[in-house]
């Protein structure tokens, strides 16, 4: 990544069709591990657009009324009902963390290891707290009787819409957690400086698996904002 | 992965295809002249017990046999299924265990075996792992743990689906397609167990797909070897890496229909369920939508077929090329028609669902989609035969499949227009004439290019010839059976039999078919024995077969340049190949011999007159 | 510490941008939070909480996942199938529009 000639490289639409003509790699200077999170994450896009496309399908359709997001989603604080407090909190905690993780990711490739980890840890810290709130939420409504397959509100979708895409991208989240805080280790430990070889799969390591790991980090906070934007508040 | 191995840091500039002469101002006038290395040595991981060399391998070649002989065994047990299924349409009470319910699980189980575990895992994983790495030049695959994670998974969602048929209940009877709502609903076979393990093992199928889907293609795009532009890949490749990008993004779908359905049968929720009655009595679900099931699933169904289609439509171009010894005509169009057909199979598919009771507008806007992409796949077509067209053909049995391949998918793809319209699809919906055409297109044709790649590919995999006299004899018993089972069944769709019915009943109308039915039943039957001389020539060729040494077809793409034969673990030996051209360089008129291999530098072979690709 | 860091270019970017960038998601965040808050409804509120997700996705690909610098050929491979998923989109609006007038036309107006 550090070669001089790779700073020649035509831009934009030239540069696509220098990239594309050319031999060996399609992309200049993008690692495998990159490009592979990369389409990993177009197929996940699928995924989730799929899921949405079918909520919205779900709801258009529905003759029963869909329950008013704002009141099912409000929290009680003094008396007054704040609505989407929760879920304004738990946007504000994913941001943050994915702050984190492309600062964690910028001190990476300067090979600062105590700033990388500490901001990896906080980053996994912010990724737990925001599950901790999701299953806390999951808790409240499923009190209130909400189920997936009815419910008090409104629509009987709407219980089954919502846990199941919150359920999706809350085990993508706990995914990125548990992955967070074994690289925290790796960091701490210096492996991706020594180029330590990698348990599952033998290969060398290097501070580019951070970025990688960020970019995932990264897609999970765009799906929480489609999600806030089409379940929440629509 | 840093470039240390460039330390002159010279220019990193564009081997683009026009450029062979070097006009991009490098610094020499050499013309055998190739950008250095980009990407240092890949660090392959070596096994040294049993277990990591033949179970747990991440050789992309052993992986790639795993899957072919994982797939070949489903793909026994659909074709048991399928001669079950013909001997009660041929001779209706002849077999008392076929009952109604066992019927529609063998229906449902073939089909579904045949198009995902079968030919997909067949192209795909069969032959792209073994092939990609050798004709891109690369070692292995980019991510060789997460191929062999990938082939492992497949094989549980294998294990999980023939676990299926041991269930109580038996395996889903739904019909492939798995529609809503009596998919999960008493009164279909196995609506309990049995739809379950189906959607758990697809579920488990894509997942696996999704990690050999992220090597394929990026082992074609970052890992080629030197000189390897995107316009020197054999069409193989081409084929082979569009079919990936498609699974990449149609499986989603799957998945998301998968476990939706499975929530609506496990947590009784109605994402496809509607109100409805069972057997008088009002059931809990409602306000639900069959219909959205059909468009996710055929939102992946149609892209899925075309997975099938364009790994055969690439394997036949280059099998083609090589035995006619002339370069593919049209190589660039040919490129450009697989893309085409990749990009535009995402905007088609509802033409499964013309008569499905969808939004009637849809059919306008489906119907001329679906007629467009017909013109890139007749490119295809004129350029195979253009290609073939006072070529020097080699009637070998490689060549005959290729042959039977273009002539059972051009009556397929016909016959596809047909059903593209939507008003002439009305009265064939749901008949024998579906069934004709997607058998054509879909089984007939691209198990052609598999039963001819495997002639043609046997003597690199293992280094022997197959027979070519039981190749002939293998070749004109399946394609003339072939054509003997499904050419009548246009007729069977055109008088109005429907498909996935048990029996006729006593209905006058169809009474003509009976005897139609029988010769179909007895034809499946031939032609499903016959399969044994081609098991039989595999068989003995590994021992018998004449040793074929090295380039027997004296074909010029990288798979047959390797320094041993069979590739060994790493498969080029010390130096990775360097590229000059394309692997289409036949018959090139000045040249010595009539073929000249990709790795020829220019310098060898300056009085011939090639095209600068 | 690593002192002989060698001097990486395009992959690392002074503090300040992921500060701003930071600082705009609250900002976009907050007025999503507001467009609720005041209640707004119909097309207003539909164009508004589009257009403040697309500007946050925007810059979060953008500048998060670092494609504002990566090569162009990556971006468009990335960025071209999302027309399927238009398509899509488009098409299943239309759809669920008639799914909903053939309800209300045979369950309440009786076909």
């Amino acid at each position: 990544m550090s070669d001089n000639s790779l700073n020649n490289l035509p831009k934009g639409f030239k540069g696509m069709s220098h990239d594309m003509g050319s031999d060996q790699t399609a992309f200049k200077g993008v690692q495998w591990g990159k490009v592979m999170m990369w389409i990993f994450l177009l197929s996940d896009t699928f995924v989730f657009s799929c899921f949405l496309i079918s909520y919205m399908k779900g709801r258009t359709s529905t003759v029963v009324d869909w329950p008013n997001t704002s009141e099912v989603f409000s929290l009680h604080v003094g008396g007054m009902p704040v609505p989407l407090l929760l879920i304004a909190i738990m946007t504000f905690v994913l941001i943050t963390s994915s702050g984190t993780m492309a600062l964690a990711v910028k001190y990476g490739y300067e090979k600062n290891r105590k700033m990388c980890g500490w901001l990896i840890l906080a980053t996994a810290i912010g990724g737990l707290t925001f599950v901790g709130m999701q299953v806390f939420e999951w808790s409240k409504l499923i009190h209130e009787g909400v189920r997936p397959w009815e419910n008090p509100f409104g629509a009987k979708q709407f219980g089954s819409f919502f846990f199941m895409i919150t359920g999706f991208h809350g085990t993508h989240v706990s995914i990125g957690v548990i992955f967070l805080f074994i690289y925290a280790r790796k960091v701490f430990r210096g492996d991706f400086d020594e180029g330590k070889r990698g348990f599952f799969t033998t290969m060398k390591s290097d501070y580019v698996a951070i970025e990688i790991l960020g970019l995932y980090w990264h897609f999970v906070d765009l799906v929480w904002v489609f999600i806030f934007a089409f379940f929440y508040l629509w | 992965m840093s470039d240390e191995h460039n330390p002159q840091n010279t220019p990193i500039e564009a081997q683009s295809s026009e450029t062979t002469s070097g006009t991009s101002g490098t610094p020499s006038k050499d013309i055998d002249y190739v950008r250095p290395a980009e990407l240092p040595e890949q660090d392959l991981y070596h096994g040294h017990s049993f277990i990591t060399k033949w179970i747990f391998c991440q050789d992309a070649k052993v992986i790639g046999v795993q899957y072919f002989l994982t797939a070949v065994f489903t793909g026994i047990v659909g074709l048991v299924l399928s001669w079950l299924m013909r001997l009660q349409l041929g001779y209706p009470d002849l077999v008392p265990f076929i009952t109604a319910e066992h019927y529609y699980q063998f229906v449902t189980m073939h089909g579904m075996i045949m198009v995902v575990y079968f030919l997909t895992a067949l192209f795909l994983g069969g032959f792209g792992n073994y092939l990609i790495p050798l004709m891109v030049g690369a070692r292995d695959m980019v991510f060789p743990y997460v191929n062999m994670v990938s082939f492992w998974m497949f094989f549980i969602a294998v294990c999980v689906l023939m676990a299926s048929f041991f269930v109580p209940g038996g395996p889903t009877g739904a019909g492939w397609t798995l529609y809503p709502p009596q998919a999960i609903l008493p009164g279909t076979p196995g609506s309990n167990m049995g739809i379950i393990l189906m959607l758990v093992s697809l579920s488990l199928f894509v997942i696996g797909f999704t990690m050999g889907g992220l090597n394929y293609i990026i082992t074609i795009l970052q890992a080629r070897t030197r000189g390897m532009t995107l316009m020197r890949m054999p069409l193989t490749i081409w084929g082979i890496f569009t079919a990936t990008a498609l699974a990449m993004l149609a499986f989603p779908a799957l998945l998301v229909s998968c476990i939706m359905m499975t929530l609506d049968k496990m947590l009784e929720t109605s994402f496809f369920m509607p109100a409805i009655l069972q057997a008088g009595e009002v059931l809990d679900y409602g306000g639900g939508s069959p219909v959205l099931f059909q468009h996710l699933f055929w939102f992946f169904g149609h892209p899925e077929v075309y997975i099938v289609a364009l790994p055969a439509f690439g394997i036949v171009s280059d099998l083609i090329s090589v035995h006619a010894r002339k370069n593919i005509f049209g190589y660039r169009m040919m490129v450009w028609a697989i893309v085409g057909i990749g990009g535009l199979s995402f905007f088609v598919w509802a033409h499964h669902m013309y008569v499905s009771g969808m939004n009637p507008w849809f059919g306008f806007f489906f119907a001329t989609t679906t007629l467009i992409i017909a013109v890139p796949t007749a490119l295809k077509v004129y350029n195979w035969i253009i290609t073939l067209f006072r070529a020097n053909i080699r009637m070998n049995t490689v060549m005959l499949f290729c042959l039977g391949f273009i002539v059972t998918f051009v009556n397929g793809g016909i016959t596809g227009i047909f059903l593209g319209n939507v008003a002439v699809d009305i009265p064939l919906s749901d008949t024998y004439f579906v069934i004709a055409h997607f058998h054509m297109v879909m089984g007939i044709a691209p198990l052609m290019v598999i039963m001819g790649a495997v002639y043609h590919w046997f003597p690199l995999v293992t280094g022997r010839m197959l027979s070519e006299k039981l190749g002939k004899w293998h070749f004109w018993f399946t394609f003339l059976g072939a054509y003997s089972i499904y050419f009548p069944m246009h007729y069977l769709g055109f008088i109005g039999v429907p498909r996935r019915y048990f029996e006729m009943y006593d209905s006058p109308y169809v009474a003509s078919a009976i005897g139609l039915n029988e010769f179909i039943t007895i034809a499946a039957l031939i032609v499903g024995f016959s399969q044994l001389i081609f098991i039989y020539n595999i068989v003995s060729s590994l021992s018998i077969g004449k040793p074929a040494g090295k380039n027997p077809w004296k074909a010029n793409s990288l798979e047959w340049l390797t320094p041993e034969v069979p590739p060994a673990h790493g498969n080029w030996g010390e130096k990775l190949p360097v590229i000059y051209r394309w692997p289409y360089d036949f018959n090139v008129p000045g040249a010595k011999e009539d073929y000249i291999t990709q790795t020829t530098p220019p310098s060898k072979v300056i009085s011939a007159e090639v095209e600068k690709t | 510490m690593d002192e002989t860091q060698k001097k990486e270019q395009a992959t690392t970017h002074k503090i300040g941008i992921y500060l701003w960038i930071w600082g705009l998601l609250f900002l976009l965040s907050f007025f999503s939070y507001m467009v609720d808050w005041f209640a707004f409804q119909g097309f207003l509120r539909w164009t508004l909480i589009l257009i403040f997700m697309f500007l946050k996705a925007g810059l979060i690909m953008a500048f998060f996942m670092h494609l504002y610098w990566e090569r162009y050929a990556l971006v468009n491979v990335l960025l071209w199938p999302m027309t399927a998923i238009v398509g899509f989109i488009i098409l299943m609006a239309a759809e669920a529009k008639y799914t909903v007038f053939t309800r209300l036309l045979y369950f309440f107006i009786g076909g």
